[in-house]
């Protein structure tokens, strides 16, 4: 089948969301090469249990595309059709399982040395769509380094780079600054799944209740959901099937029967939660690496108005089969931990930066029980320091520059 | 979708010819024609070969860019001084270890599943040189760490194939047969064992053209038995130094004339721990140094031994959205396709750095005509290591 022929009733086996969706956009999709074409019903296929923020996002795409005048989108789409893919690509059923098909087209765009070429043409095509409007004041908060010294003079380094590195911040009220502003800011602005804390390990005793707009969760929280996962991970390796098959395996998993009654009623946050680990690399053995994560994912997926991210130190290094079947992990890393919790932190800030209007973004990431942190907003410049006492409410002001 | 502006392979080589003659004074090759140790004619007779690679990938900001630099003191203060650096070498194949690590001893893109462990189809160097230059089975030997890599010793070409092969020894597999062999050894030695995050079981898929080595042969290879090497293991920190001590076994009991050797704890970046990543990159450093003073101090190597080291490919750029940074390489980007070379023996010139992009299949070819076999490969000689 080829997107040409694509119908309305190809779209029977969706949600009626999905289907409703897929329906308005037919025009577009049947105009879509088959290098590309699934990779948008990726997307309206799940639409159900997507953030508000892609669903919109995948409308102004759509639109975008569909504003463009024909021969200029055809002339951004040759390239994509242009790429070869074998006959019995076009046989699967990729209305159906748009995923399967997706991941098989990245095996061969590799094999084929097509995979630069389809880079290329679907940056031409992407960047031919303007980004939405928004101009919302993002707020990004880290904690990290519990339990490790951080009192090098590299702490934090490649954040520093960018903004001011404080001194003084005042530590025994950071906390409470700081979740008392993810409170503030969440009745201020609501927003559905707009203001987020993820923590690594047992969250800080939460001063709010969990709402629509601020969502908290944390690594033990998720336990039931990892644990569900290393069991088929270890299943899986007592099978000895292959990384890559492994990998197929795990992206499947969807949200398992008792996340409603454990996890959470909301099946936006099931597959979100789910998907952190089945689509995560180290999420499951590495508290440091599923907050990085959780990070990206939200930025990319939700993108946020507030996040607080906390890295708490992981669990010490071992066989992966250790770890994967949970023996003997007690013994934490704090050290290893904080090193790896400062690059997380900068992926952190890069990704909410990447979807921030230049200027609207404040950052502040603390080592916490320090009075060491970093400061980056409009308010600061890059590279400075600061020996100023200061709260961490004073200190968001000036990055504001209030 | 955003795509921010990505780091090209030249601004990739620039930055690290700058860090390089900032940091140690290299000359340029095309300045630098002095550091010829021997005249060719009287070293060609019995040379070695050594390749080392590093399986896993590592990026300019953890090595070679400055603030990478207190990573790789050895190789950096050690090795550069000593050798010809190539800062923009190419891999424009499957950014896959299995697969990437074939089409380096190939000299040729291999296309096949990098998950699934099998032949190359082209012949490989040890095939090209034992075949034409008539080399016994001992003198070629692959050490690997991974399961999935016992069948890169040589290709499925019927014009080559398992009889020209070299061995393979993949020392993981080794120690946890002969753990399996001692049924009353309680001690962990599973951090020895592990794969990358990546791949944990690789998929083999059947074929007699294989060379592995296996338990049983053990001590009449390595003269060492099994007891003496799990005790040797015990005292080791991570499987690349487990091969790094089967390395200087054979060169003790076969000096064979070519070898290669691939690294491969830093891969553990997959699992998203960084300071991990970084610590594998350091014991890489620290092992590229202690392989080449065994090198030097070995009758048989000593001043008549080119040894190559080359990471297979770079990784993900941090600010690379369709990546996650150092912890992947997946986009297919410069970054994460560009990587270095660096060469040391009695006929390559020290201190030098060589602008020009080559590229990783151009090994083969090379090492080819240097030793005297010519190699049907699409890459090219690189005329500054003749």
């Amino acid at each position: 089948m080829s997107p040409e022929q694509l119908q309305a009733e190809s779209f029977s086996t969706y949600s009626p969301a999905a289907r409703a969706f897929a329906v308005q956009h037919l025009a577009l999709l049947r105009r879509l090469p088959l290098s590309i074409c699934p990779s948008f019903l990726v997307q309206i296929s799940t639409l159900d249990t997507c953030f508000p923020t892609e669903r919109s996002f995948l409308q102004h795409q759509c639109a975008a595309l569909e504003a463009i005048q024909r021969g200029e989108l055809d002339a951004l789409l040759a390239p994509m059709r242009s790429i070869t893919l074998p006959p019995e690509m076009s046989a699967m059923n990729w209305v159906k399982a748009p995923d399967l098909f997706v991941e098989r087209l990245s095996e061969v765009l590799w094999a084929s040395g097509q995979i630069n070429g389809f880079h290329q043409a679907s940056r031409a095509l992407f960047a031919a769509i303007p980004d939405p409007a928004d101009g919302r004041e993002r707020l990004l908060l880290i904690t990290l380094g519990r339990g490790a010294d951080a009192s090098r003079g590299s702490l934090l380094k490649k954040l520093a780079r960018q903004g001011l590195r404080l001194e003084a911040l005042q530590a025994d009220t950071a906390a409470q600054e700081m979740m008392s502003t993810l409170r503030q800011r969440s009745e201020r602005t609501p927003e559905d799944y707009g203001h987020w804390y993820v923590d690594g390990g047992e969250r800080w005793a939460a001063p709010v209740q969990q709402s629509a707009s601020l969502i908290q969760t944390g690594y033990n929280d998720l336990a039931p959901l990892r644990d569900h996962v290393l069991e088929r991970m270890q299943t899986f390796l007592q099978q000895k099937g292959g990384a890559e098959s492994m990998r197929t395996s795990l992206a499947s998993i969807g949200p398992p029967a008792f996340a409603g009654g454990r996890i959470s009623s909301d099946p936006v946050l099931q597959r979100f939660y789910t998907e952190l680990f089945t689509k995560g690399s180290g999420t499951q053995v590495f508290s440091t690496s599923f907050v990085q994560w959780s990070g990206r994912e939200l930025a990319r997926r939700a993108k946020p108005s507030t996040l607080l991210l906390r890295y708490v130190p992981r669990q010490r290094n071992r066989g992966l089969n250790d770890m994967i079947a949970k023996q003997s992990g007690d013994t934490l890393e704090p050290e290893g931990s904080l090193i790896d919790a400062e690059m997380g932190a900068f992926y952190n800030w890069i990704e909410m930066n990447r979807i921030s209007t230049p200027g609207k973004l404040t950052t502040l990431a603390w080592a916490e029980d320090s009075q060491r942190a970093v400061l980056i907003g409009p308010g600061t410049r890059p590279n400075t320091l600061s020996h100023q006492r200061v709260t961490v409410l004073e200190a968001l002001a000036f990055a504001r520059g209030a | 979708m955003n795509f921010s502006r990505f780091t090209t392979s030249r601004e990739l080589a620039a930055s690290r010819r700058d860090f390089l003659r900032s940091a140690i004074g290299m000359l340029s090759a095309t300045s630098a024609r002095s550091g010829l140790a021997l005249p060719l004619a009287s070293i060609r007779p019995a040379e070695k070969t050594i390749v080392v690679t590093f399986g896993g990938g590592a990026r300019d900001e953890e090595t070679f860019a400055e603030e990478g630099q207190e990573n790789i003191p050895n190789l950096l203060n050690t090795l550069l001084p000593q050798g010809t650096f190539f800062p923009q070498v190419r891999n424009a194949g499957i950014l896959g270890h299995y697969v990437a690590t074939a089409s380096i001893v190939t000299g040729v893109y291999e296309r096949f599943n990098n998950f699934v462990a099998q032949p190359p189809p082209n012949p490989t160097l040890f095939e090209y040189f034992r075949r034409e230059l008539r080399r016994p089975l001992t003198d070629a030997w692959v050490i690997a760490p991974s399961n999935g890599f016992q069948k890169i010793g040589c290709s499925s070409n019927s014009g080559f194939g398992a009889r020209f092969g070299a061995g393979v020894i993949l020392p993981k597999r080794l120690l946890s047969a002969a753990r399996a062999s001692m049924p009353n050894q309680t001690d962990q030695l599973q951090y020895l064992l592990q794969d990358n995050y990546e791949m944990p079981e690789y998929e083999v898929r059947s074929s007699s053209q294989e060379r592995e080595m296996h338990l049983d042969t053990l001590e009449s290879t390595l003269r060492l038995s099994v007891d003496d090497f799990v005790k040797r293991a015990r005292t080791l920190d991570s499987a690349d130094e487990l091969s790094l001590f089967i390395m200087r076994r054979l060169m003790d009991q076969h000096a064979p004339s070519l070898m290669m050797l691939t690294l491969h704890d830093m891969d553990v970046a997959h699992s998203g721990a960084y300071s991990l990543y970084i610590d594998a990159i350091r014991r890489a450093d620290r092992l590229c140094a202690e392989l080449w003073q065994a090198v030097q101090s070995h009758p048989e190597y000593k001043n008549r031994t080119t040894v190559y080291f080359m990471p297979d490919f770079g990784r993900d750029a941090d600010d690379d959205p369709a990546g996650n940074g150092f912890q992947h390489h997946r986009t297919g980007s410069d970054m994460a396709r560009t990587t270095w070379l660096l060469a040391l023996g009695p006929h390559v010139r020290q201190n030098a750095v060589v602008e020009r992009p080559i590229e990783s299949i151009d090994l083969v070819p090379t090492i080819g005509k240097h030793l005297g076999f010519d190699a049907k490969t699409p890459g090219r000689y690189i005329e500054e290591l003749r």
